[in-house]
């Protein structure tokens, strides 16, 4: 394919805006870890936008960004199963899972 | 043509990202949120990153997802007794503030990828299989990337250890002596 690296990356943008939004505006918190997600792999995307461009560039390959990417891939599903346990474990408490009942609302 | 495609695969993950964010019911938020993972796992495979594509498939789409999806059932969320955060939007405060800096990284984003708009060679069929060759990337892990590697497999041995600490039901230790008691 041959897309200008721009349009990646305005990709890029827009996954993570849409993931910020999400993070801060809902409650639900698994929804929140969702958004999290969201934002790690528009990151990935960044990455390796910016592999793709200088591969193209210098016309050789390197290896930074694809190896940055299985590293983030590994540090998303570890966020995932700590972050889940941590709602199971203040389901089990709390009963519930939005976040009003852990932190003061903002209005 | 694969030039579309990417324009198509990007849509829908744009598209799903929103309905991930905008869904009330979490178990429709975590089948939007696989749909986006897939449009992205083409956009990798549009841009020579078979391996990487092949792995967001896996990790992403297969185990996060099932992760995510076994908590959602688990913890009953789909039932509209037990939603979350209803009304979508509540909080005036909340909601601006969010859309505000959403926004604006939105817009330092956009303004941080302006003028890299060359138009690549394709690197769709790039020679030795892909922009992401799986012995090059090995090299690369086992060779420069061997610290980062090691920490990220203590990393999960901790995330094991903690996750399974964090989610034992925790016991009484009135409830154990009274089972000491009537064994």
């Amino acid at each position: 394919m041959s897309v200008p690296t721009e349009h990646l990356l305005v990709l890029s943008a827009l996954l993570f805006a849409i993931g910020v939004a999400g993070f801060f505006v809902r409650r639900n918190v698994i929804v929140v870890l969702m958004s999290i997600e969201l934002m790690l792999n528009a990151a990935n995307l960044a990455f390796l936008a910016g592999a793709r461009h200088h591969a193209s560039v210098t016309g050789a390959w390197q290896a930074e960004g694809p190896v940055m990417v299985t590293f983030v891939i590994a540090v998303a599903a570890v966020e995932a199963a700590v972050g889940l346990a941590l709602v199971i474990a203040f389901y089990r408490r709390k009963k519930t899972v939005s976040l009003d009942q852990l932190t003061p609302t903002l209005d | 043509m694969v030039d579309l495609l990417f324009y198509v695969a990007a849509l829908l993950s744009v598209l799903c990202a929103l309905g991930v964010v905008l869904s009330e019911n979490p178990v429709q938020s975590v089948l939007m949120l696989l749909g986006s993972f897939l449009g992205i796992a083409v956009i990798y495979l549009l841009a020579g990153f078979q391996f990487l594509a092949a792995i967001q498939v896996l990790v992403y789409g297969g185990a996060i997802m099932v992760l995510f999806l076994f908590v959602v059932m688990l913890l009953n969320l789909g039932d509209p007794e037990v939603q979350a955060d209803e009304p979508l939007f509540h909080g005036r405060g909340r909601v601006t503030g969010g859309l505000g800096v959403s926004l604006a990284v939105l817009a330092v984003l956009l303004l941080a990828s302006r003028g890299t708009d060359l138009t690549p060679v394709d690197t769709y069929l790039w020679p030795e299989g892909g922009l992401d060759p799986l012995q090059g990337m090995a090299e690369a892990m086992f060779g420069r990337f061997v610290l980062p590697f090691e920490a990220a497999s203590v990393l999960l041995l901790a995330t094991a250890v903690g996750v399974m600490a964090l989610a034992k039901r925790q016991r009484t230790p009135r409830a154990l002596d009274s089972r000491e008691a009537a064994a």
